[in-house]
């Protein structure tokens, strides 16, 4: 008889304790891995939206326009130094922007913004404004005329639910409305009939034109086609004031920004601020945004542009997010701790029902003349494959759900929608998928373990043998 | 020929507030091919000797001897392997791996020492007919009643062949058909295979059976007499 058919034949002989054990380890890394992949996904989500909608990976700054920003810490761009900074591996283009404030006013609604001038051919490369176009919406005028059409009944409703999201590809809209491919081929046209929203993106040359957020479009109550007025504070205290017809509305994902965007031209933005040839700041657009190539490549740029200008991270740029998702993140870290303790309480309890149990038997075990290092071999071994068997089935059952809740995250509707965007967050909750976190989550797992084999292996060690066989 | 020499052996438990002799200058030794039974009442200290004998417990003062090793010279993990070789024990209840069956109980202590498969399959096969369960090889401890029990716990101790067979109140769980069995088991164990068997009991049908009986009172032994009966 081998140790580990022994330790294998242990385990089974108290069925219903070896069950618990296991799916008390299943459950903690189990809701552990599902708590950490959404707070991790959602995180993720908000850091790529940001970098990719707003500020880029890197800008080129004034030293002083990250502490104080506005055109007095402006900068005119050098069309030298733009060539030898796009001359690094990583970088694919040198983007500047203007962005600052305004009050704007359509009808009698009035909404300070943010004013962002782009150049719109070269601003793609680094940011995706224009694959933010709504071309779909459900106006409150789309979903009646829905309501006439005999949808399905879930259809029917959920248009209801989703009354006011506007989408950019009719793929999205399905999807949120919960049809399948299957299905689409039918519904598609009716759809596309009711919802469409019309729109386009800025083009390069043109003047007078405005791309605005979709909250802010549903404040002002402007759409395509009408006009808006944004007055402000010029370059060096002078007034800047500027009529612009509603070209499109974007969809930007971070509410914030969405009820607050306003995108004009390069040009226009400089003639509204009157700064010709100036810029606040200069996109980066970069290949590989990961992390160690990131530093790297700030590294070199900041090398090539000296100290009269600063290369910033995504980082820097958005340190109030990072903090905020920072203090989020620690809350939850305390979430998963007690879950582990609550986990780690109910292991020990079960060990020290078995090593109680089983005193006789061990006394036993000793007297006949197995070597206590061997029993507590065989010990540990049963103790290490009920955790083992827990972890793996746990990260076997979060894995689909951790997939799913990637591919399609979960969207919130209704008060929770309107509680999340309160709070400045997109009401959409994806998944990361495993990465890691997921290794970490096994690590504390076989460490609580751990802990709890060596207590028992402990106990084998100090067993006195008259005193266990009495018992 | 001595298997077991015992010297003024002294025995003294400071558990409680009250010291305990449980055993109090024994002096005695067992040659090969007893069949001796130590009887007294229960806390007259059979066990404390058993365990003495056995190297499960070191005694306060006094020599213990068993096959030429001096019990006192050897450290705690030595003893284990010194059990695991000279000695065989069956306990009063609970003597078996429950996730064994009878046949893998019989060989433990003969894979402990790394028999050979094959020979330990033959001396488990012996064992097991010479114990009436020739038909129980795969049946488990709790598919087997406690007389049952107690031969495969017989067999288990007897198969490596150790120097003596240590039986604390083997019957003290068991009906007395079961007990009577149990000792004609053993009875003939002794004779065949010439093993040395020592156990205690505080049950006089088992008492009758010895050859050897020694008497204990307040640890120490008021009386050592030798029988003749049924041979
Ligand atoms: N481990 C121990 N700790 C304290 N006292 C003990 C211990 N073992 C036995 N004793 C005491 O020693 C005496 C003899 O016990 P024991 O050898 O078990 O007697 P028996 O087996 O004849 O009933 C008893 O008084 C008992 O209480
Ligand atoms: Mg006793």
């Amino acid at each position: 008889m081998k140790d580990r058919q022994l330790a294998w034949r242990n385990l089974w002989r108290n069925r219903k304790r070896t069950l618990i054990t296991a799916a008390s380890v299943f459950f903690a890394i189990f809701f552990a891995l599902i708590m950490r992949s959404f707070q991790l996904g959602t995180y993720d989500k908000m850091y790529s939206d940001v970098i990719r909608s707003y500020s880029g990976y890197l800008q080129l700054q004034h030293p002083s326009y990250l502490d104080e920003p506005g055109l007095d810490n402006g900068l005119i761009l050098d069309p030298e130094l733009t060539r030898k900074l796009e001359q690094d591996p990583n970088v694919e283009a040198v983007v500047p922007r203007i962005e600052s404030f305004a009050l704007a006013a359509a009808g009698n609604r009035t909404q300070g913004v943010m004013v962002i001038g782009v150049e719109p051919e070269r601003e793609s490369k680094a940011l995706n404004i224009r694959n933010r176009i709504v071309r779909y919406k459900l106006t409150p005028g789309a979903v009646e005329a829905l309501k006439g059409e005999e949808l399905p009944g879930r259809l029917a409703k959920n248009t209801e639910l989703f009354a006011g999201e506007a989408f950019t590809e009719a793929e999205d809209l399905m999807s949120v409305l919960g049809i399948s491919k299957k299905d689409s081929a039918g519904l598609l046209p009716l759809l596309r009939n009711h919802t469409s929203f019309p729109g386009s993106y800025l083009s390069a040359g043109e003047s007078g034109y405005a791309i605005i957020g979709n909250g802010l479009s549903d404040y002002l109550e402007a759409v395509p086609g009408d006009t808006i007025v944004l007055i402000g504070q010029g370059y060096h205290g002078t007034s800047a004031a500027g009529l612009y017809v509603v070209k499109g509305v974007v969809s930007m994902p971070n509410p914030e920004i969405d009820n607050r965007f306003v995108c004009l031209t390069l040009d226009d933005a400089r003639w509204l601020y009157g700064a010709p040839d100036m810029a606040t700041s200069a996109i980066i657009a970069i290949k590989d945004g990961s992390d160690k190539v990131l530093t790297a490549t700030q590294q070199r740029l900041g090398a090539v542009t000296g100290e009269d200008l600063a290369v910033r991270n995504w980082k820097e740029m958005n340190a109030l997010l990072l903090n905020q998702m920072e203090a989020d993140n620690r809350s939850g870290a305390i979430m998963i701790g007690i879950l582990y303790l609550v986990i780690a309480f109910g292991v020990f309890g079960t060990v020290l029902m078995m090593m109680a149990e089983r005193r006789r038997e061990f006394g036993m075990l000793v007297s006949i003349g197995m070597r206590k290092g061997r029993l507590a071999g065989i010990v540990g071994l049963e103790m290490l494959l009920m955790g083992v068997i827990g972890v793996i089935a746990g990260v076997i059952a979060s894995l689909p759900i951790v997939f799913l809740g990637h591919l399609r995250p979960l969207r919130f509707t209704g008060e929770m929608a309107r509680m999340y965007e309160d709070y400045g967050f997109e009401p959409v909750m994806p998944m990361l998928l495993p990465d890691t976190y997921y290794l970490w989550q096994v690590v504390v797992v076989l460490l609580i373990l751990a802990v709890a084999i060596a207590f028992s292996i402990r106990k084998i060690f100090k067993l006195n043998v008259i005193n266990a066989l009495r018992a | 020929m001595n298997v077991v020499e015992i010297n003024d052996v002294y025995k003294t438990y400071h558990d409680t507030e009250v010291e305990v002799r449980a055993v109090n200058g024994v002096t005695l030794s067992f040659t090969k091919g007893d069949f001796a039974v130590i009887v007294g009442p229960s806390g007259s200290g059979k066990t404390t000797l058993l365990n003495l004998i056995g190297g499960l417990d070191q005694p306060t003062t006094g020599e213990i001897i068993v096959a030429g090793h001096r019990l006192s010279e050897l450290k705690p993990s030595e003893l284990i392997d010194f059990r695991m070789e000279h000695v065989g024990f069956v306990f009063q209840s609970y003597n078996l791996i429950p996730v064994l069956t009878a046949a893998e109980n019989v060989g433990f202590i003969m894979s402990l020492q790394k028999w050979p498969k094959e020979k330990r399959m033959a001396r488990t096969g012996e064992l097991l007919e010479a114990v009436g369960l020739a038909d129980r090889h795969n049946s488990r401890p709790s598919q087997l009643s406690g007389g049952q029990q107690q031969r495969v716990a017989v067999a288990r101790a007897l198969a490596p062949r150790p120097e003596f067979i240590l039986a604390d109140e083997p019957t003290a769980n068991l009906d007395s058909k079961s007990a009577e069995t149990l000792l004609d088991i053993m009875e003939k164990l002794n004779r065949e295979e010439e093993m040395t068997f020592i156990f205690s009991t505080h049950d006089a049908r088992v008492m009758k059976r010895a050859r050897r009986v020694i008497t204990l009172e307040d640890g120490k032994v008021v009386s050592d007499e030798r029988t003749n009966h049924r041979e």
